[in-house]
């Protein structure tokens, strides 16, 4: 194996290459002093150079092919049980397969009043429906760039989400035990709120977060409002701003596999000129189109808000209606629907 | 090239002597060996007193550096093997497969670039589907993007099962599903440590499931190679080169058909291009480029670059389901 396919900084590779050191087996038996002296560095960095190299080294032949790869079969033993989370609009979880999926990173793009921080608040709020209840049980965290977060509207949403599973309680007679566990500052509890202002800390809470999950264990979600903000203004080199999205979008993609969880990212739209005519397009060009594993377009249709899945790896291309209402996010035809008495 | 100095623990006629002869003459490593000129050093040997272990010693160094090359074949070699190994797997869509000449081709890295959401995932777990059916063999799918959809394959396999031509009893669902294995990466230096990985069980002729593993997927390469492509040094460039070469390595070795994904940006004129730039144009054998009907379900494949065949001509097909 050789030297530079193993994650050295560029200063390092430089200095290693230009002292001779391509392949592995020039640092057999090799002193972190000795080591230091040659390439002109610090003991530290040397023992840390040699640690890199043995790790590299002890790679011996893995028990499957790849280490770490799974069979297309047990993935789909695994998703079988996998859950979702519910978004409250049955038709909207019906174009979805259940709602967001957990290890996938969700695009949730749309012009401005649409819906979007309201889909995310809605969503911090339905991870945490307990399991008993159809939920996942988890917390949320909540990243945020624009400052449209209003606690006064999480709290009516994580209201009338109790509500609405204390009715379909209800019916089965475990209310005691059902009020006991749900309160509404319990929920808002569960919501790990980060509120950003520039690019570079966007970055940073990105890098962060694996550490905080780590230590929090249920975070089930990760909502990113926006991701485009601090993107789009001010932002003058292009491919800077490219290496940096499509780095982002890798570290969330790690962490959704690797804690299990649903990473939902709400951008804004721009206009696009084709041939003449214009077009809205989702923001951040079309390198980010790539990132993400699913997408979903809110818009308008006449007065009807419409949200259509524009890409997906295992879902047909689909739309349907959803509205936003004192409750949060419902279904258009519940405003009329009756609640049944028996 | 390694220093000479690490080799004498391999060889021991390359000892201390024969070190500090070639560094009067300022050789430290197995390159300055090379680029030296060897007559005269063997001619320098010879005068010297222990003149027997120091050529015994130059002779050792020949022979580990004929050792790091491969061996030369000849055009009726390369002819014969490429007629015995390299072998074409259907991808199941009968439009592509007659673009393509019969499919996938063994030893050659093939490329599928295109828009987002124009239906390369899609081909990609179909062309699994189907070769890990057909042939009785296993694919490794490396996914950056979370997308492997375990659903759409089982999907596939079960109309290949249902469909009345292959009369074969004994297969399941499970069994050909065992043999897709599929492995997230998320960045660059995980990917070569994966493909090293993979070197070295195809070395050791590892089988999964007994079946030889034929197809391996990765979807995409560009997920990893954009956020290290441009800025100030040229550190992304010649990582994007090495991994390619790696891949064609391994597809040239083990014959194997290795197939990426890549996405496309706007270029010039508003038209779009395969990303990655012009260095890696000339990476892959083959280049497709997929773009999908507004709305429907008809993919549209062209292709832009092959090694025997002319550029231009297109094929569709459909996403059922």
């Amino acid at each position: 194996m050789e030297i530079w396919s193993l994650p050295f900084s560029p200063s390092q590779r430089a200095k290693l290459l230009s002292a001779g050191y391509t392949y592995l087996h020039s640092f057999s038996h090799l002193s972190p002093s000795a080591l230091a002296a040659d390439l002109d560095v610090s003991p530290q960095e040397a023992s840390d150079v040699l640690r890199v190299v043995t790790q590299a080294g002890m790679m011996r032949k893995p028990d499957s092919i790849v280490a770490g790869a799974q069979t297309a079969w047990d993935i789909l033993c695994e998703d079988r049980t996998m859950n979702h989370i519910t978004t409250s609009c049955e038709d909207l979880d019906g174009i979805l397969g259940g709602g967001i999926s957990c290890k996938e990173i969700t695009e949730v793009g749309g012009v401005p009043g649409i819906g979007k921080t309201q889909l995310g608040i809605q969503l911090a709020v339905n991870v945490q429906i307990p399991v008993e209840y159809g939920g996942l049980g988890g917390k949320a965290i909540y990243v945020d760039t624009e400052g449209s977060f209003m606690v006064e509207r999480a709290f009516q949403i994580a209201e009338s989400c109790i509500q609405d599973i204390m009715d379909k309680v209800l019916q089965t007679d475990d209310v005691g035990v059902c009020q006991e566990n749900l309160h509404v500052n319990a929920i808002l509890a569960n919501i790990f709120y980060f509120r950003i202002c520039s690019y570079t800390e966007q970055i940073a809470v990105v890098n962060y977060l694996e550490k905080f999950i780590s230590a929090q264990k249920d975070v089930k979600i990760i909502i990113i409002d926006s991701v485009t903000f601090h993107f789009r203004q001010d932002f003058d080199d292009l491919a800077l701003r490219t290496r940096v999205l499509s780095a982002l979008a890798q570290k969330m993609m790690k962490l959704a596999k690797k804690f299990n969880l649903a990473v939902v990212l709400l951008n804004q739209v721009t206009t696009k000129c084709t041939d003449g005519s214009f077009q809205l397009t989702l923001a951040l060009g079309e390198s980010w189109s790539h990132a993400c594993t699913n997408r979903i377009i809110l818009y308008w249709k006449g007065n009807e808000r419409c949200a259509y899945l524009d890409k997906s790896p295992s879902l047909p291309l689909s739309a349907a209606p959803f509205s936003v209402t004192t409750k949060g996010i419902r279904s258009v035809a519940s405003s009329c629907k009756r609640m049944r008495t028996t | 090239m390694p220093p000479l100095k690490s080799l004498q623990h391999q060889f021991p006629s390359i000892d201390s002597n024969l070190l500090h002869f070639c560094a009067s003459h300022g050789i430290f490593s197995v390159e300055d060996f090379l680029v030296h000129d060897l007559y005269m050093l063997v001619a320098l040997a010879e005068r010297q007193t222990s003149s027997k272990g120091l050529k015994e010693g130059i002779a050792q160094v020949l022979t580990f550096l004929n050792n790091q090359h491969f061996p030369w074949m000849n055009g009726v070699e390369l002819l014969e093997s490429t007629q015995h190994n390299k072998h074409f797997l259907l991808t199941g869509f009968d439009g592509i497969d007659t673009l393509l000449c019969g499919g996938l081709c063994e030893g050659n890295l093939t490329e599928l670039a295109g828009p987002s959401s124009s239906g390369k995932t899609q081909f990609c777990l179909h062309a699994a589907a189907h070769v890990a059916y057909t042939y009785m063999c296993s694919v490794l799918y490396l996914d950056t993007s979370n997308s492997f959809s375990s659903k759409r394959i089982s999907y596939r396999v079960n109309r290949l099962l249902a469909s009345p031509n292959k009369g074969e009893k004994g297969r399941s669902l499970e069994g050909i599903m065992s043999s897709i294995l599929s492995h997230s990466v998320f960045d660059i230096f995980s990917m070569f440590e994966t493909l090293h990985q993979l070197e070295l069980s195809l070395s050791s002729q590892a089988e999964i499931q007994n079946s030889k593993l034929r197809l391996l997927i990765v979807d995409s390469i560009s997920s990893l190679i954009t956020p290290i492509l441009g800025g100030k040094g040229p550190q992304g460039h010649s990582l994007m080169l090495n991994v390619g070469f790696i891949l064609k390595k391994l597809a040239i070795d083990y014959n194997l058909a290795v197939l990426v994904t890549n996405h496309t940006v706007v270029g010039e004129g508003g038209n779009s291009k395969p990303a990655l730039g012009e260095s890696w144009k000339s990476v892959p054998h083959t280049r497709l480029l997929l773009s999908r009907d507004q709305m429907s379900n008809i993919c549209n494949m062209s292709i832009l670059k092959h090694t025997s065949m002319a550029c231009g001509q297109t094929a569709s097909f459909r996403l059922d389901g």
